[in-house]
């Protein structure tokens, strides 16, 4: 304890530098994290924070929400298949929509998805208002309130030639139910099928994208899917984690993210484990001298390891800090501080840092204090 | 003379101690056959050319090294069969050890360099503020108190030593081994330097082994023992004042 405590407050611009190392890095770390969640979630928040258990695809669409139909003998069929306690249509489209504040409202593109109101594939994460209650009510993504997607503002699909203006009126704000980083609207499927006619009157039928299941009480969801698919041809049921992982984008992002951080997963630890060793190689005159005058090995290993805990754990408050400064910053940046990630990452650092330690801690329990007689390997400090 | 009672036995006896390095196929016979006797309170200089066991000899007494034959017991404790572990707690409890060259940790002050004896105890330690106590009293009397906070960079290679002396004296040992303890000093600081260290043993009564090869520093010991090959013989000539 004091050895190793003296120690660092003597050499407190090299330990300070080490520990402004880890902290840049871990912080690193939770951007990255925070970085790919955020935008995971704008690609597919809306599948992630909806109620269905089970989303039932067109097998050709290959889990890609934007290219499923669902026909009507499927649909019919679903709903047969045990296990499936209630199956509803679920659409989904990217429109051309009038919003905007203060009257300057502009032409964007916004995602619509239409539900049963009763029925799964409602958003769960409602932060204000309501859930919409009847045609041409609708729930609007949170991130977008200040953007003409608030509560109150009425947003308009724009018709092609021969079609009808259909308008929303935003009744509430749920969080992270963004699709394709648009702008996303939840409403009835009687409102998606009425936006689906304005941009194309002369569809006969609107069909939805996917079925929205919700399995009944105690069944798996793993397993309902898996007997949907089996039983309904042409079809490809998937849990709402399966539809998350597998959707296009997401496991591009996650791959492209996990390799940059498994580097810094894999640096922080090397620098420390590195520093720790130098700084174990060059104090050795010292740490002979100590185990000459009957210092037990032991209590040599625990200074060290107390000095890569303290080290660790510094770093990670300046990192949290940090984070904590760039989640309120803004800037267009969508990071929030949870403390559930934020724990895994320092308990992870600290655990493969006190790994690579093992290194130094083994140059230490090699040390023959018979050493201290001679002078062997020692600088004089 | 002696004031420390020492029923147990001598604080040092060595018995037909030998020992052999082996490197590769050759044999180096460091020390042969050396049984010595250190009384209550006496200070023996170890007297010999480079290379003749001196060293050797101290780190066998000083439980550093384990003899090939022979028996070595210190202030009553057979340490002869000691395991590493069981040698470690010798070292910190029972022997003051001055070094040849490296004494001092260098990221700790003059005064931290004394407590650090304590904290290497831990529990079975003195109290925090009975080591403290002991390591301000323990420095001024080696004139060291104006600089019990400094690093050891920053104090004279004489102060140095003064330092490490204390060290070796902080856990009242029955023996204090010293390994040529003024080879890196001029003369004079040298000969300071043993006085101190003759008055503190004499203060206290502890017995030490003083390893040099300077003729001139064995008028501080009570006897002088020389080894030539790592054999021992006394020495009539060179004996110094009681
Ligand atoms: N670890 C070792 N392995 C092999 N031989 C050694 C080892 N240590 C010492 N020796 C040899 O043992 C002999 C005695 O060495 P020791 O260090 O005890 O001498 P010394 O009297 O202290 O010499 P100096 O005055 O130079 O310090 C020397 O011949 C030395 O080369
Ligand atoms: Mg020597």
């Amino acid at each position: 304890m004091f050895l190793a405590l003296t120690e660092m407050r003597r050499a407190k611009v090299r330990f300070g530098l080490l520990s402004g190392a880890v902290g840049l890095l871990v912080f690193l770390i939770l951007f990255q994290q925070a970085l790919s969640t955020g935008l995971i979630n704008q690609f597919i928040g809306a599948l992630r924070n909806q109620s269905a258990d089970v989303l039932v695809f067109n097998a050709q669409a290959r889990k890609n929400l934007e290219g499923s139909i669902v026909l009507p003998a499927q649909q019919a069929a679903v709903a047969q298949v045990p296990g499936v306690a209630e199956a509803t249509p679920l659409g989904e489209g990217t429109f051309t929509v009038l919003a905007g504040v203060d009257g300057a409202a502009e032409e964007q593109d916004a995602v619509i998805f239409g539900y049963q109101l009763d029925g799964p594939g409602a958003p769960t994460t409602l932060v204000e208002g309501r859930l919409p209650e009847a045609t041409g009510e609708a729930v609007a993504s949170s991130r977008n309130a200040d953007e003409g997607f608030g509560i109150g503002d009425t947003v308009t699909v724009v018709p092609n030639a021969g079609g009808a203006e259909v308008v929303f009126t935003v009744v509430g704000l749920a969080e992270e139910i963004n699709y394709s980083v648009s702008p996303t609207l939840f409403t009835d499927f009687a409102g998606f099928e009425a936006a689906k006619r304005a941009v194309n009157p002369d569809a006969t039928a609107v069909l939805p994208s996917v079925m929205a299941v919700r399995v009944a009480d105690g069944a798996d969801p793993e397993e309902v899917a898996a007997a949907i698919t089996a039983a309904v041809e042409g079809t490809e049921a998937l849990t709402r984690r399966q539809a998350v992982d597998g959707s296009p984008g997401v496991s591009a992002v996650r791959q492209s993210f996990s390799v940059v951080l498994l580097l810094f997963y894999l640096v922080v630890p090397l620098v420390t484990g590195l520093f720790f060793l130098i700084v174990t190689f060059q104090k050795a005159g010292a740490l002979t001298l100590l185990r000459a005058i009957g210092s037990p090995a032991g209590l040599l290993v625990r200074s060290l390891l107390l000095q890569v805990v303290v080290v660790v754990l510094t770093g990670s408050v300046l990192a949290v800090g940090l984070f904590w400064l760039a989640s309120r910053g803004g800037g267009g940046l969508d990071i929030s501080v949870e403390s559930g990630p934020v724990l895994f990452t320092v308990t992870l650092v600290l655990v493969l840092a006190l790994l690579t330690s093992l290194a130094a801690v083994r140059r230490v329990l090699r040390i023959d204090p018979i050493a201290a007689t001679t002078g062997a390997g020692v600088q004089v400090g | 003379m002696s004031s420390n009672p020492a029923p147990s036995g001598a604080p040092l006896r060595l018995e037909a101690v030998r020992k052999v390095y082996r490197s590769g196929d050759s044999e180096i016979v460091a020390v042969d056959h050396a049984t010595l006797t250190v009384a209550d309170g006496e200070i023996v200089a170890l007297l010999g050319p480079s290379g003749s066991g001196k060293t050797t000899l101290l780190s066998i007494a000083g439980g550093l090294l384990t003899s090939t034959e022979g028996r070595v017991v210190v202030g009553g404790q057979d340490i002869t069969d000691r395991s590493p572990r069981e040698l470690t707690e010798f070292r910190r409890t029972t022997v003051g050890f001055v070094f040849q060259s490296v004494n001092l940790v260098p990221f700790l002050t003059a005064e931290e360099n004394l407590l650090v004896v304590a904290e290497l105890s831990g529990r079975s330690g003195m109290s925090r503020r009975d080591a403290r106590q002991r390591a301000k009293e323990l420095l001024d009397e080696l004139g060291l108190g104006h600089r019990a906070g400094n690093l050891p960079s920053q104090l004279s290679g004489g102060e140095r030593q003064r330092v490490a002396i204390g060290r070796a004296l902080f856990n009242r040992p029955a023996l204090v081994l010293f390994d040529e303890p003024t080879s890196a000093l001029d003369t004079k600081i040298g000969e300071q330097v043993m006085e101190l260290i003759q008055n503190e043993m004499r203060s206290r009564g502890t017995a030490a082994v003083i390893v040099t090869h300077d003729t001139r520093m064995t008028h501080y010991a009570d006897r002088t023992v020389r080894i030539v090959d790592g054999v021992l013989s006394d020495d009539p000539v060179a004996a110094g004042h009681p």
